[in-house]
C-alpha cells in the first residue's frame, strides 16, 4: 500500500495528535493523580504507625494509673507526715517533747547542715541531738522508737559517755538527718 | 450478458478513499485509546479517591489522638517521676541503719563487772560506703581483767556477727590498771580497753543494692 502525499500528511498529523493526546494524558490527568495517590498512601503509611503508637501510649498510661496509687500513696501520705513551715522551728520542738515523753528530761536540738536531697520534693537537714543525762536502757528504747516512728529520720552517728558525776547516766550525742518537703 | 456499467463507481470509490483514509483511522485508533485512556483514568481516580477518603480518615483519627497521646505522654512522665521519688525514699528508708538492735546487743554482752565508759558509731551517709564502726571504751573489773575484755570483745562480736556478715574487731587499747573495784565485796583487779568493731553493710561489689529488710520493732530492752 502506497500513501500519496496527502495521506502521508495526515498520518503525520494522527501521529503528532496521538503524541499529543498520550503526553498530555499521562502529564496532565494520570501522573498528578498518581501522585496524589502515593501521597496520600505514604500519609497512611507514615500515620498508621503513630496512630498505633499512640494507642499504645495511652493504654501504657492508663495501665499506669491504676499501679500508681499503689506506688505513690506511701509517698504522700510521707509527706503528709512533715508538718509545714521551716525545719528548724519545728524539729528542735518534736525533738524536745518526743524524748520528754520518753522520760528524757532535756535535749538540745542544733541544726548542723541543710542540702538539697538528691530525692526530687525534699531537702536534708542533718541535726545534732544532745541528751546531757540519760540511762542507757531509756535511750535504747527512745532510739528504737524514733527510729520505727520517723521513717525520714536517719540517725548517722552516736555517740555515748559515761558521766562523771553518776556512773548510772550517760551523756549521749546523737548526729540524725531528716527529709523534709522543699 | 448485458453490459453492466456502475454509474456510481466513482462514487464508491470516494466512499472506499474515504473509509480507508489514514487519518480517519487514526483519528478512530486515537478515539479508541483515548476511551481506553478515560476509562483507565476513571478507575485510577476511584482508587485514589479510595485512598484519599482513608488518609482523610487516618488524618482526623491522628488529629483526634495525638492529643491524648500528648496529654499521656506528659501524665506517664508524671506518675513515673512519682513513683522514682517513692521508690527512691522507699529504698532511703529500708536502707537505713537501725541503732537500737545494737545498742540492744551491747546491753546483753555488757556483764556486771564491766563498765562501759564510752560508746560511738558512725554510719558514713554515702550509699556506696560499705561499712560502719563502732567504737567501745569501758573497765573491766575481775580477778583476770584482761581476760574479762577480751571475752566482751568476743561475744560482741558473735552476737553482731549473728546480724551482718562480716564483723571484725580489734583491741585499740588494752591496758592494765592501778586501780581496784569492790564487787560484791571483792576487790578486783581492773583493765580499760578500747575495742573497735567494723561491720560490712553491704556487699562491696553489689553496693549499690539495698542491704535486705532487717525486722522493725525491736527495742533496746
Amino acid at each position: 500500500m502506497k500513501f500519496d502525499q496527502s495521506q502521508l500528511k495526515k498520518i503525520g498529523i494522527a501521529a503528532v495528535v496521538l503524541v499529543a493526546l498520550l503526553y498530555g494524558y499521562f502529564a496532565f490527568l494520570l501522573d498528578p493523580l498518581e501522585q496524589g495517590e502515593r501521597n496520600a498512601s505514604s500519609g497512611i503509611a507514615s500515620i498508621g504507625p503513630q496512630i498505633s503508637d499512640a494507642n499504645t501510649q495511652i493504654a501504657a498510661t492508663a495501665e499506669l494509673e491504676k499501679k500508681a496509687p499503689d506506688a505513690t500513696n506511701f509517698l504522700t501520705n510521707l509527706k503528709n507526715t512533715i508538718p509545714d513551715g521551716e525545719p528548724i522551728a519545728w524539729f528542735p520542738p518534736k525533738m524536745a517533747a518526743f524524748f520528754k515523753s520518753r522520760g528524757i528530761e532535756k535535749c538540745t536540738t542544733r541544726l548542723v547542715s541543710e542540702t538539697a536531697d538528691v530525692m526530687p520534693g525534699f531537702r536534708k537537714f542533718v541535726w545534732s541531738v544532745d541528751v546531757p543525762k540519760v540511762e542507757y536502757v531509756p535511750l535504747g528504747t527512745a532510739i528504737s522508737t524514733l527510729e520505727n516512728d520517723e521513717p525520714l529520720l536517719n540517725i548517722i552517728s552516736l555517740s555515748l559517755d559515761a558521766t562523771r558525776e553518776d556512773a548510772q547516766y550517760q551523756h549521749a550525742v546523737l548526729v540524725l538527718s531528716t527529709l523534709v518537703k522543699s | 450478458m448485458p453490459l453492466h456499467v456502475n454509474l456510481y463507481h466513482e462514487i464508491e470509490q470516494q466512499e472506499i478513499a474515504r473509509q480507508r483514509d489514514p487519518l480517519r483511522l487514526g483519528m478512530l485508533a486515537v478515539l479508541i485509546i483515548a476511551i481506553g485512556f478515560a476509562v483507565n483514568y476513571f478507575i485510577v481516580l476511584e482508587r485514589a479517591h479510595i485512598v484519599g477518603i482513608h488518609y482523610a480518615d487516618a488524618q482526623t483519627a491522628w488529629s483526634a489522638i495525638e492529643p491524648k497521646a500528648k496529654a499521656a505522654k506528659t501524665r506517664q512522665d508524671q506518675l513515673n517521676t512519682a513513683i522514682q521519688a517513692s521508690d527512691a525514699v522507699m529504698k532511703a528508708i529500708d536502707s537505713r541503719f537501725d541503732w537500737a538492735p545494737i545498742l540492744q546487743e551491747i546491753l546483753k554482752t555488757t556483764p556486771r563487772s564491766v563498765q562501759l565508759t564510752h560508746v560511738s558509731a558512725d554510719v558514713p551517709e554515702d550509699e556506696k560506703a560499705i561499712t560502719s564502726s563502732i567504737t567501745i571504751c569501758g573497765i573491766s573489773g575481775a580477778v583476770e581483767p584482761r581476760k574479762q575484755a577480751e571475752s566482751v570483745r568476743t561475744e560482741l562480736d558473735a552476737r553482731l556477727a549473728s546480724r551482718f556478715e562480716h564483723v571484725s574487731s580489734v583491741f585499740k587499747e588494752l591496758e592494765d590498771s592501778d586501780q581496784f573495784v569492790l564487787l560484791d565485796g571483792r576487790r578486783l583487779a581492773t583493765a580499760t580497753f578500747t575495742i573497735e568493731y567494723q561491720i560490712q553493710l553491704r556487699d562491696p561489689i553489689a553496693a549499690a543494692t539495698p542491704p535486705p529488710r532487717r525486722a522493725r520493732k525491736e527495742s533496746a530492752e
